[in-house]
């Protein structure tokens, strides 16, 4: 955190996402505005200070760090960012390198981000592979699933370690002292489930964490367990059916009774708005990337200016309970007790 | 220690594998490295020596031991 003023810096990739750099920046200014975490935008200079104007914007309100690049969607990411080592990616995770910025919020390209921060801020020792975890916020608070897309193909044991940032998250972010790890599987019986649930049920049942077994589908929102471990192919499909369901009970409802379309609108527009139905708050638009050496929060492409909000009040809380080290102190502990092995 | 060793290590540490099959002939394919490993290592080894390593150098690497020669002859250049 800055020295002087005692606030989280947090690096924004002013040029990532469907809506950059407008909403981005826009993002931005509404959350410096409030004046508790210090902004640093990482993009084309011209192109922001032009926007930072449009905002009407103060000209001490933000830093501007120039990076000259951009990493678009569909870049093979891991090429992308040898190739473009000055985009606002690649500059932003070097950021949190130096020790220039506490945090890096990004939209761009997820797979960018991820190798980015992977390469540059270095993995933490006992995890292979970072993971994009989250929780489904409204109809289950106490829940978090990982990994949510950034792994799709995994072996056994990188379930463990994402168990393992899953018990941090719930512990850190939710403030359950001893969560509750469940596999998702197609059987709540030991032996149910594909090869990969199968392989890693008994290395979560050896782990020390607080594992109760296979978990599925129905269990979810019910809250069967606060983490649900399962890999990022999975954990993708779950997250979007997930966030269109708002949406599709007000579309079904209007159909379905067209006498009480306008109370169907009030209910879904006004009262409680669709996101709210799947997202709130923190949770809505970006997720933690666990596992690198550092704090980064990947948003979603399409993430509008108040999801910037989100992500960067997240990532300050991110900083301010040390969601790295506490990471680092979980695997150290179970590493002491013998229960992890080479591979995490 | 010799830069084939410092480039081993590397490498091991990164792809997770043993360094005893990091042979000058073993592929990056046959030691199971993606190519996010790739990338690290690459990345990690230009950091290490203070080298830069183009992307039209590295594709053109057979095995572990084309690396190794292309590093070594950076950093003797480094002095």
């Amino acid at each position: 955190m800055s020295p002087m003023a005692g606030k989280v810096r947090v690096a924004i990739d002013a040029m990532g996402g469907d809506f950059a750099p407008d909403e981005v920046i826009k993002g931005a200014v509404m959350v410096a505005r409030k004046g508790d975490v210090d902004i640093i935008l990482v993009g084309r200079e011209d192109v922001i200070q032009k926007h930072l104007e449009k905002q009407g914007a103060p000209p001490d309100l933000v830093r501007v760090v120039h990076a000259a690049e951009v990493i678009r969607e569909g870049e093979p990411p891991a090429h992308a960012i040898r190739q473009k080592r000055q985009s606002s990616i690649v500059v932003g995770v070097k950021l949190v390198r130096s020790g220039d910025a506490d945090a890096f919020v990004s939209a761009g390209s997820s797979g960018a981000v991820a190798s980015a921060a992977a390469t540059y801020l270095g993995m933490v020792q006992g995890i292979e592979r970072p993971t994009i975890g989250g929780g489904f916020s409204s109809f289950a608070p106490n829940v978090v699933v990982m990994d949510l897309g950034a792994n799709v193909d995994c072996k056994p044991h990188q379930l463990v370690s994402f168990a393992i940032a899953g018990t941090v998250y719930a512990r850190t972010i939710y403030g359950i002292d001893n969560p509750t790890v469940g596999l998702l599987s197609t059987g709540s019986e030991e032996g149910k489930g594909n090869e990969l649930a199968k392989e890693a049920f008994p290395l979560l049942k050896n782990s020390g964490l607080n594992f109760v077994g296979n978990v599925e589908g129905n269990d979810i929102l019910m809250g069967k367990a606060n983490v649900i471990v399962c890999d990022g192919f999975v954990g993708n499909v779950l997250l979007k059916f997930y966030e269109s369901i708002g949406d599709r009970a007000r579309v079904w409802l209007m159909g379905k009774y067209p006498s009480i379309k306008g109370l169907v609108s009030f209910l879904f527009d006004r009262l409680v708005p669709i996101k709210k139905l799947s997202y709130e708050g923190e949770e809505e638009g970006s997720g933690i990337l666990w596992g690198v050496d550092g704090v980064v929060r990947i948003a979603h492409g399409a993430c509008r200016a108040e999801h910037i909000v989100h992500g960067v009040v997240a990532a300050q809380k991110a900083v301010q309970v040390d969601i790295v080290g506490n990471l680092k102190k979980e695997i150290a502990y179970l590493t002491e007790q013998g229960r992890l092995d080479k591979g995490g | 220690m010799s830069v084939e060793e410092q480039v081993r290590d590397i490498v091991s540490r990164i792809a997770h594998v043993d360094k005893s099959i990091i042979t000058r002939e073993a592929t990056f394919k046959e030691m199971k490295a993606d190519s996010l490993d790739i990338v690290q290592a690459l990345v990690a080894v230009e950091e290490t020596f203070d080298i830069e390593i183009p992307d039209e150098e590295a594709q053109k690497f057979r095995n572990f031991g084309d690396f190794v020669d292309f590093v070594e002859k950076e950093a003797a250049k480094k002095g």
